[in-house]
């Protein structure tokens, strides 16, 4: 039941994170920041907006983004297979990379290919991730994972850090935001958007929040409070991180997730296993 | 059961020679019709007989079988003289060497020489069903500024009878001589366009796939000295005494079949030929001799530290391919390089031989084979109607050509994406894989199958990536009428695929299973109405749905949907628009290929070497 008000809820609750990520962030800058709704205050104000488009391929692969993303993460907190789950995602990521590929615009493409260039990063870390749950708890079930007794984390330590640290990749933040690349690709796959277009777009990215942060509260088990600790302490950290590091190269990124995050998690799963 | 048997390998044959004899436009086209019908009723027939079955043949054919041996060879080593081919030489007197020591050491078994069973009837209905479209889709191909459009349909069709034969054998000898007749169908095919370079393709295909010749018959010699059987099933019977020497070759055989690095040039050398070629031989036929192969000895080779290092080769391959498929420009050859990774994939489950393992070879193998199939078809029609053959003249796709793209999407939708076979294969291997987890090569699986599939996701989105790119406004797509024939065979694939990925869980439990238990015990595999269970995982059917329905509107939608917004030009922090915009050639990724493939010699040599026990 819980479940399913979270997934209809999800773009809501997504709207606050953000909200009050904003405000995070900015009282890291010693800055007063935008109130909590300001999310919603830009999707009114999105919405009224004349709808413009490139053209039809473009906007509608944003707001099939929207959609993906939003089943992704309904399939996440209903489903019954955390792997499936992850597959999911990549259906978000294909009506992303498509659209931003669709128009003839060199920052939307180049934000779509380096889009691949997360996934190839980000995607076999989270499979790794999944097993590793498995191992721990004998389940691929998020049911039976939340009713664990222990805490995962405890037997996952470096599985733990290593999707912390892709947590970037994942949500675009800093030194990861490569595709977005704000300074440099003004956006990348978003730039061509706008209106109510760029708004389901945008509103996909708040659900990406909670799809991310539901995998960081699992590593709790059935210790709810430790989990929302989790969750609060990493995601402190990840703005941090965005406030206090600079822009890496894409090539940087790859090398980093495979030379050092998957084989952490590998190894972590092997002496689990043996 | 032998009535239906005999006509699903007679038919392609006899249809194959008529074709070939009458040269007549009618009678090509239709008769290439008719066998679809055909050739799918007695599929289906032998189907549903029950079996396993084991055929005794005439004596006659055993003499007729070795005789046609030597006189295979014997064009092989004229071949290899013509096209003034060392290695082909080479490699045919070698055989012929092997092939009369095994004369002269062979002793009479009682054994039938042909066995069927629901692996057998499973490629006779894949045969049927995907092989025959593509005959069809050749007729009108070979229209298209091509010489000889009888003789290469009426090749086609024998080819599919020789695979329907080449999966019925159940005497290694016999399977030798199947093994090579695709060799030999493969090079006439390759080489059919008779210029230079199909040529020196053609004859290096004929030179790797007789290394997988030598391979056999070196395993042939073992068997019958150490073991003192030569039928598949006799080596069932008493699978721990079998001489693992034997079985390394065997798997080697399979490795080269299905253009496993550092094999794999020949099936890239496919391309030259006639599209309906590198069709044929990446869907129904041929590579699928490979996973055949290995799932006929997996009973035998399970847990094994041949199995295992078949895992870890195998599993290589799966990620290289994709790696290496990543730099390509030239369409045709990504399909064969997805096709090579692929292939590694199904040998992968094969070779873990644990049930569910198998469930996911199979669903594998028969996704596969559809999808290749379809692109394959797509390509040629790409190639033939819009001129198009390189990733760089795919831009735009979407307005040229936008039914082709759209089967196109849908084919490559197939190869990675949730709910299709190849997913389920990936997420069956992935879960089952994870209970033994302490095993080195299995933890490599698992790292394998996460990184191949990523690898694969974005080769596929790049191309699709190209061919979607758009001048402003959607007015300008431009449906082009294609010929009756392409459009067919399209659909057919398409409602195919469509029809099995909804019903998916009544297809893996009602028909996957069966075949399974002809291999190993039942898995742990139910359904409960249209969702699929594995142990206590789920795939429930609104997940089936919800993914297919958000697919289908991705790729199809598009076409039909237009908002009634205001278009403006992309904003492009208000630069000019460049003229051409390609996309990544993954150049930093080429410059490693040779690595690559060194690191594949390595492994091959290990999984002879040690996994046959020659040390």
């Amino acid at each position: 039941m819980i479940g399913i008000l979270f997934t209809i809820f999800a773009p809501i609750i997504g709207g606050f994170v953000y909200g009050f990520e904003r405000i995070i962030k900015a009282r890291m800058q010693s800055r007063v920041g935008p109130p909590l709704l300001q999310p919603f205050y830009d999707f009114f104000k999105l919405m009224d907006k004349r709808a413009l488009m490139i053209h039809s391929l473009h906007a509608l692969m944003g707001i099939m983004y929207f959609i993906s993303e939003w089943f992704a993460f309904g399939v996440l907190i209903l489903g019954h297979d955390l792997l499936i789950a992850v597959f999911f995602h990549v259906i978000a990521v294909l009506a992303l990379v498509i659209g931003a590929s669709s128009v003839r615009s060199p920052y939307s493409v180049l934000g779509g290919l380096r889009e691949l260039m997360h996934m190839i990063s980000y995607e076999p870390l989270m499979v790794l991730m999944v097993i590793a749950f498995y191992v721990v708890t004998g389940s691929f079930n998020i049911e039976n994972i939340l009713h664990f007794d222990g805490y995962p984390i405890l037997q996952l330590p470096l599985v733990f850090i290593a999707f912390v640290l892709t947590i970037p990749m994942l949500l675009q933040k800093s030194p990861f935001d490569i595709a977005e690349a704000h300074q440099e690709l003004i956006g990348g796959p978003e730039i061509e958007y706008s209106g109510p277009f760029y708004e389901a777009l945008y509103t996909g990215k708040w659900i990406e929040y909670l799809y991310v942060f539901t995998f960081v509260f699992l590593f709790a088990g059935s210790h709810y409070i430790v989990g929302a600790f989790l969750v609060i302490g990493v995601f402190l950290f990840i703005n941090l991180l965005d406030n206090s590091t600079a822009r890496l190269d894409f090539r940087r990124m790859v090398k980093f997730a495979w030379a050092l995050l998957i084989p952490m998690a590998a190894l972590n799963v092997i002496l689990l296993a043996l | 059961m032998e009535l239906f048997v005999t006509l699903n390998i007679v038919l392609p044959w006899i249809i194959a020679l008529i074709i070939f004899v009458a040269k007549k436009d009618i009678i090509t086209n239709s008769l290439t019709f008719v066998t679809l019908p055909l050739l799918g009723v007695t599929a289906y027939f032998a189907y549903i007989q029950a079996t396993p079955v084991l055929i005794e043949t005439p004596k006659w054919v055993d003499v007729l079988m070795v005789v046609y041996d030597f006189g295979l060879l014997g064009y092989f080593f004229y071949q290899g003289i013509i096209k003034k081919s060392f290695l082909v030489t080479i490699l045919a007197t070698l055989q012929i060497a092997f092939l009369i020591i095994v004369m002269l050491v062979i002793e009479h078994s009682s054994t039938a020489n042909l066995y069927v069973d629901n692996i057998t009837t499973m490629f006779y209905l894949i045969v049927a069903i995907i092989g025959v479209p593509i005959a069809i889709f050749a007729t009108k191909y070979m229209e298209y500024d091509e010489k000889d459009k009888h003789k290469f349909v009426a090749i086609v069709i024998w080819f599919l009878g020789v695979m329907n034969f080449a999966v019925s054998v159940n005497n290694i000898e016999w399977f030798f001589a199947l093994f090579e007749t695709t060799t030999l169908a493969s090079f006439v095919m390759i080489g059919f366009r008779k210029d230079k370079e199909a040529t020196n393709n053609a004859v290096l295909a004929l030179w790797m796939n007789q290394i997988g010749g030598v391979a056999i018959l070196m395993a042939l010699l073992i068997l019958i000295k150490v073991n003192g059987v030569y039928h598949f099933t006799d080596l069932l019977k008493n699978p721990t005494a079998i001489s693992l020497a034997a079985l390394g070759f065997l798997s080697l055989s399979a490795l080269v079949k299905g253009a496993q690095l550092p094999f794999h040039k020949w099936l890239l050398g496919a391309m030259v030929a006639p599209t309906p070629v590198s069709a044929i031989l990446h869907s129904a036929t041929m590579v699928k001799i490979a996973p055949y192969l290995i799932l006929r000895i997996s009973p035998i080779i399970k847990g094994t530290l041949l199995a295992k290092l078949l895992i870890i080769t195998t599993g290589y391959v799966f990620v290289v391919a994709a790696v290496i498929a990543l730099t390509q420009d030239n369409f045709k050859k990504i399909l064969a390089y997805s096709t090579i990774s692929l292939l590694g994939l199904m040998m992968l489950s094969a070779a873990v031989a644990t049930p569910i393992a198998i469930t996911a070879a199979l669903v594998l193998i028969i996704f596969h084979a559809f999808a290749k199939g379809f692109l394959f078809v797509e390509a040629g029609v790409l190639e033939k109607v819009f001129h198009t053959k390189y990733i760089q003249d795919m831009r735009r796709l979407i307005e040229k050509a936008p039914l082709t793209l759209m089967f196109i999407f849908f084919g490559f939708l197939n190869m990675t994406f949730v709910p299709f076979g190849t997913f389920i294969g990936k997420w069956m291997m992935i879960e089952e894989v994870s209970n033994f987890l302490s095993h080195g090569s299995y933890i490599l699986l698992v790292l394998y199958v996460g990184a191949g599939s990523a690898f694969l996701s974005i080769l596929y989105m790049k191309v699709l990536g190209v061919s979607v790119r758009k001048s402003h406004g959607i007015s300008k797509v431009n449906f082009v009428k294609l010929p009756f024939r392409f459009n067919f065979v399209s659909v057919w694939y398409y409602l195919w695929l469509l029809a099995i990925t909804i019903f998916i869980a009544p297809f893996i439990t009602d028909f996957i299973l069966p075949i399974v238990n002809s291999i190993s015990s039942t898995p742990e595999i139910y359904r409960d109405g249209l969702s699929l269970h594995m142990y206590d995982s789920i795939l429930p059917f609104w997940q089936i749905s919800g993914a297919l329905g958000l697919l289908l509107l991705i790729h199809a939608l598009p076409y039909f949907i237009h908002f009634k917004a205001d278009v403006t030009h992309p904003y492009n922090c208000g630069e000019t628009f460049p003229k051409h915009m390609g996309t990544w050639s993954f150049d930093c990724l080429a410059k490693y290929e040779g690595h690559f493939i060194a690191f594949s010699i390595a492994l091959f040599i290990m999984v002879v070497v040690l996994g046959g026990g020659l040390l």
